[in-house]
């Protein structure tokens, strides 16, 4: 019925030849080669909180690009030279008590040994001229942001709070004399509308004007032209993934493995007072499916030392709860669930928590959420929430730390208008993992050393973060092998009341060594100070 | 508590809490019923309808802080009728006689469309966890527990007499006034309705503000289920009610509320079983796991495949309906001598300046827009096929596209395979799912096509993906799904240019299998088919034969290009790429600018790829006018613009099947072929 194209044998010879010749090119990023390991041992924590005194007035945040603009004009620096006469570090509280204390103990009263404190950074307001670097001028040294903002199923803020903690932070360091000369300036700042990223990112890689690029989108594609084009990128939390043989790419919070069990998640149903849990992911993700077995395993490894068990899992929600919850809900109460586990966003949680309330049992259970950090939704919650608990991926704001990055970060964010909120944090703590790059590869900086310094140490963003070992940290983990992992496993809580958030931890962090699977009780961990 | 009492008590408790879902589902189902039985239009806008006067309630009474009954006024009572008469007014109105499929590719334009002009006119954005208020005081605070098993609040009892009570009225509608037999006499035969006195054009619209007005009702009652307000999820539950609208035909009114009824409690109950049952007999786990999130559209592609009435159905009464008249023929089929020599050398021209801008002056940016564009013209050359050529509505290209991506993925992956031999094997792949696809379905046609291929890709979506040896499992959650540049002999394709040059080559191939297709035999009998299917039966032409053709070779070719597309971004970014969302908007950029050729796929490509930063982004501008500190200060327009556009061009598939471009070229070839011989005879 249907005419032969013709010459079909040419055709298949022509096409076994080209089969025979056909291979793979070894120079994709599918072949990309894991993080150089063999970097140094001798890692240390870096703090880069500048050494600058409390600003007496009230700091003047630099405006914030909007999303529709791609580029920020910014007043020139000031002179480097007077800045740094400007930031001569005060006496620490301590030294001072010490000293007090020398004073009252000896008969004849010695001059007060004030330490200075050293900083690590000597040479961070020394100019040097570069040429040829990506996005430096005698003047600026200039970032890039991607982000989803429009089209945001969710309807949470992330590219404008993102952006936020970046400009809060670079005014900051440009308010002590910004660093080598130079001022910190977000210059393109681009809104991915949820599935343009790798456009936006190759916008960034064509235009080769900014050192760096800071990166929160909702899907994560477009890193790997990134990595390609060995931009240091430093990225949102939820594409934690993102970093695992790419070492090029730097995250708050890194996900070395998706199905890997933890202790933290056992011990917060032991410590909520709960035994039966239940699991809840959505079905349409394979995250979603693979965080809720993660936790449903977690709990069952050490259900025999805790005396809790997992009761109930579904994994198989439609995404949005279109249906709602009501014969899960009703089926996790007939199993006697006091705790509830989920890998759902925010706006679930809340259909879950109403559905809870509705079928009588919001009282008897509660919830962890993943994602609820959220302060004006749980504001607007209400008293629903009450009792349940939040993830946090760094220290909670409810939690009292002796960290300067975190008092610069109240002071420069309310003062830049943003909210005091997760988003805004993470990209504050991923603007100082920037700096401690920059710092770290001195003042004849470009990309490779940016990455290759920041390679070799360990983050900890002054104690607000677990401390990340990026020399070893871009590998993925096996569980139970800690060779690439967290040097100890640490969970951070707040829980739910009164439509705010509370610390209730003994310290910021409930922290495991990660050489053993076995249970054990968690330290209580503070990384400031 | 006995077992047997537990179980009953568990069933009915089921069909408690299935009852607002499936209220739900029965509205929309009215609507697409109201819809149909009063404009002929499968309307997949309805979501889209009910999603503005959804937002627009939620901003004026959550945002603004106005009263509920000022706020529902202007939401269901002033924006939704409006938004019908402007609908009936500019659109419909003129396709009373069009095919169904036509009407049907109208309203996916709007459905799309739509929202995105709504969020833009509207400066609306979905707010976390702000749930919308509904209509009723302390609507979602308020409970009532009338069997002592399960709570309603108040939200859930008026969203279930609202619906009760419109299938009671609009039920009378029909059958007791006059107003509703003409609304009916409208669709069957507007010409016919105008010889009894009835002004057929006064009729329809108000058919249309009723309608809309349901819609805007729908939307504003189903809202307060949602915790954020996305035109997304409104699409989902449309496609999940179609299951309840297919059980009556589109027709019965009664039989759309205890469908939709029905679908919310079969879910409910399904999830209130399996998952113990599923405990008790681990052979149960897979269907408990694979099935549930997938449910509605399962249920959905199964109505429309073993109820064998509704292939039978009948869309219109009109004798003629199933005789299309001949497309009108190409342009480049009567072009005149000259203006076809001058034609070639301006495209070949034209061409080759793009190509060396392109080879010379290209950044990494734009050789990755035009690669894309490249590429995406071969995936919508598998919609020339199957819209152009076959005259069939396939929403599900985009799954067959994924196939192609996932197999490189998992041949290179797993065993290392060339991707280019990947890519054969994964266009294989796609044909034999597209055949398989095409054979429960094929005597569907049509509307009801069309909406099986978009259950199916909805099941790809919610299923097939998740498989560790589809999607790649946690390993690809990991370090995702990445794919490698090919390498051909000593031709490495790794960089950019090369691999361009690569999607060119494979562009030519797959342009020429095309044509050679539309030219040979088979591109006959699908035209044969297209114009008379019992026509071209009486000529021993088997319709079954050359649509299982057509739907393989169509998603042959869309596996190829998913197969390209990985290849290019080195991912095969699934939800990015190939979502069922993804591939509503490919056939309507397709449809829009031109399904029949393969000059339409191509500009289609090229127009998704670069009609966004050429011209919304102002790149085209800055260069004419030397420079972005030039550019007017609307610049950089939002790519959403790039959605309502095209959306709304689509609507002009009815009139110009051909669409848009090719009928441009017709219009400005007549006017030369008028004015050519003129000139020529006034030279003489």
């Amino acid at each position: 019925m249907f005419r032969p194209l013709g010459k079909a044998s040419a055709v298949w010879a022509v096409l076994a030849l080209l089969a025979s010749a056909c291979g793979n090119s070894p120079s994709s990023d599918g072949a990309a080669p894991a993080a150089d390991t063999a970097a140094s041992d001798a890692a240390a924590t870096a703090t880069t909180a500048p050494v600058a005194p409390e600003p007496d007035a009230e700091p003047e945040p630099a405006e914030t690009p909007d999303s529709s603009e791609a580029t920020e004009e910014t007043e020139p620096a000031a002179e480097p030279s007077e800045e740094a006469g400007a930031t001569e570090p005060e006496a620490t509280d301590t030294a001072e008590s010490e000293a007090d204390e020398a004073a009252t103990d000896t008969a004849e009263p010695e001059e007060p040994a004030v330490e200075e404190p050293v900083d690590p950074y000597p040479q961070r307001h020394e100019f040097v001229a570069l040429y040829g670097v990506p996005g430096v001028t005698d003047d600026e040294i200039q970032v890039a942001v991607i982000g989803t903002n429009a089209n945001n199923p969710l309807g949470t803020c992330v590219l404008d709070c993102f952006v936020t903690g970046i400009q809060s932070y670079f005014d900051y360091v440009n308010d002590s004399g910004g660093v080598y000369g130079r001022r910190l300036v977000v210059g393109e700042l681009l809104d991915d509308e949820l599935i343009a990223n790798t456009d936006r990112a190759l916008k960034v890689i064509a235009d080769d004007d900014t050192l760096a690029v800071f990166l929160a989108g909702l899907l994560p594609h477009g890193l790997g032209d990134l990595h390609e084009a060995r931009i240091p990128t430093f990225v949102w939390n939820i594409d934690g993934t993102q970093s695992v043989n790419r070492d090029t790419i730097f995250t708050n919070f890194v996900i070395g493995c998706t199905t890997c069990t933890s202790r933290g998640l056992p011990w917060l149903v032991r410590e909520a007072g709960g035994s039966r849990v239940a699991f809840l992911g959505y079905g349409v993700s394979a995250n979603s499916q693979s965080c809720t077995r993660a936790f449903a395993d977690s709990v069952e490894l050490y259900s025999a030392e805790l005396g809790i068990e997992a009761v109930y899992l579904n994994d198989t929600l439609a995404y949005g709860l279109p249906n709602g919850v009501g014969p899960e809900v009703t089926q996790m109460i007939d199993a006697g669930v006091d705790f509830v586990i989920s890998c759902m966003d925010l706006n679930a949680m809340l259909t879950l928590a109403q559905e809870l309330e509705r079928q009588g049992a919001r009282d008897q259970i509660t919830m962890l959420h993943p994602n609820s950090y959220n302060a004006q939704f749980v504001a607007d919650a209400g008293p629903l929430f009450d009792g349940d608990h939040v993830l946090v991926q760094f220290v909670g704001f409810e939690y009292d730390v002796d960290s300067d990055l975190r008092d610069a970060y109240h002071q420069w964010v309310s003062a830049h208008g943003g909210p005091v909120a997760e988003q805004t944090m993470v990209g504050w703590i991923n603007a100082d993992l920037f700096l401690t790059g920059l710092l770290e590869a001195g003042p004849s900086f470009d990309r490779p050393s940016i990455i290759g310094s920041l390679n070799q140490i360990t983050y900890g963003a002054d104690g607000l973060i677990n401390p990340i070992d990026w020399s070893r940290q871009h590998n993925a983990v096996v569980e139970g092998v800690p060779d690439y992992d967290y040097e100890q496993e640490c969970v951070s809580y707040v829980r739910m009341e009164g439509g705010g958030f509370v610390g209730f931890q003994p310290a910021p962090w409930m922290c495991w060594p990660n050489d053993s699977l076995e249970w054990s009780e968690p330290t209580p961990t503070d990384f400031s100070g | 508590m006995t077992g047997a009492a537990g179980f009953f008590e568990d069933l009915f408790r089921g069909l408690l809490q299935g009852t607002p879902p499936g209220s739900v589902y029965a509205l929309i189902a009215l609507g697409f019923v109201l819809t149909y039985k009063t404009s002929g239009v499968f309307n997949l806008a309805f979501g889209a309808q009910a999603y503005m006067s959804a937002a627009m309630y939620f901003k004026a009474h959550t945002l603004w802080g106005w009263p509920k009954w000022a706020a529902l006024a202007v939401s269901v009572f002033v924006l939704a009728p409006v938004v019908g008469l402007l609908l009936e007014r500019l659109i419909f109105r003129h396709l009373r006689t069009a095919s169904s499929v036509s009407k049907l590719v109208v309203a996916i334009g709007l459905s799309v469309a739509l929202p995105e002009l709504f969020n833009r006119a509207a400066r609306f954005t979905a707010v976390s966890g702000r749930r919308i208020s509904g209509i009723v005081p302390d609507g979602a605070s308020v409970y009532y527990d009338p069997f002592g098993v399960y709570r309603f609040n108040r939200d859930e009892l008026a969203m279930m007499a609202v619906a009760l009570v419109g299938t009671l009225l609009l039920g009378a509608l029909f059958r007791f006034t006059m107003l509703g037999l003409a609304m009916r006499a409208v669709v069957e035969s507007p010409r016919m309705t105008e010889l009894s006195g009835i002004d057929a054009d006064r009729v329809s619209a108000f058919a249309w503000a009723l309608s809309s007005t349901f819609a805007g009702m729908a939307g504003v009652l189903i809202a307060p289920r949602f915790n954020s307000l996305s035109s997304g999820d409104f699409f989902t539950l449309v496609v999940i009610a179609m299951a309840a609208a297919a059980t009556g035909k589109l027709v019965s009114l009664p039989r759309a509320l205890v469908g939709g009824l029905c679908l919310g409690w079969f879910v409910a109950e399904f999830n209130t079983f399996l998952p113990g049952w599923s405990d008790d007999h681990g052979w149960l786990k897979p269907f408990q796991e694979n099935l549930t999130p997938s449910l509605p559209f399962v249920l959905l592609f199964g109505i429309l495949v073993l109820w064998r009435a509704i292939g039978r159905e009948r869309e219109t009464s009109d004798p003629l309906a199933g005789v299309a008249p001949p497309p009108p023929a190409l342009a480049a089929q009567h072009r005149h001598p000259k203006l076809t020599l001058f034609t070639r050398v301006f495209g070949a021209v034209f061409l080759t300046a793009v190509g060396l801008v392109v080879w010379f002056r290209a950044d990494v940016l734009w050789m990755h827009l035009v690669t894309t564009a490249v590429i995406m013209s071969v995936i919508y050359l598998s919609v020339t096929v199957i819209t152009g050529m076959a005259g069939q509505i396939s929403l599900c290209q985009g799954a067959f596209g994924a196939i192609g991506g996932f197999m490189v993925f998992q041949m290179a992956d797993r065993f290392d395979m060339s991707v280019l031999a990947a890519a054969v094997l994964g266009a294989a792949a796609a044909a034999a799912v597209g055949a398989v696809l095409s054979l429960p379905v094929l005597r569907l046609g049509g509307v009801w096509l069309a909406i099986a291929t978009l259950a199916f890709a909805f099941f790809f979506d919610a299923v097939i993906v998740k498989f560790s040896w589809v999607g790649g499992g946690p390993t690809a959650l990991l370090t995702g799904t990445r794919v490698p540049r090919p390498l051909l002999g000593p031709i490495d394709f790794a960089g950019d240019r090369a691999f361009l040059v690569l999607a060119v080559i494979v562009l030519a191939a797959v342009s020429a299998a095309v044509i050679q297709l539309r030219e040979g035999t088979l591109g006959r009998t699908l035209m044969a088919l297209r114009g008379s299917e019992v026509a071209a039966a009486s000529i021993g032409i088997s319709a079954a034969r050359a649509r299982i053709v057509a739907f393989a070779v169509s998603a042959a070719i869309a596996g190829v290009g998913g197969a390209l597309l990985s290849m290019h971004q080195q991912n095969v970014n699934y939800s990015a790429n190939f979502g069922p969302v993804n591939a509503l908007f490919w056939l309507v950029i397709v449809v829009a600018l031109g399904a029949r050729t393969v000059e339409g796929a191509i500009q289609a490509g090229a127009a998704f790829a670069l009609f966004e930063p050429l011209i919304l982004q102002g790149e085209l501008f800055a260069w004419i006018l030397r420079g972005e500190d030039h550019l007017p200060g609307l610049f950089p327009i939002s790519g959403s613009w790039r959605v309502v556009l095209f959306g709304l061009m689509a609507m002009q598939f009815a009139r110009h099947p051909e669409g848009l471009i090719e009928y441009g070229k017709r219009r400005v070839e007549a006017r030369i072929h008028r004015r050519l011989p003129a000139r020529e005879g006034a030279a003489a």
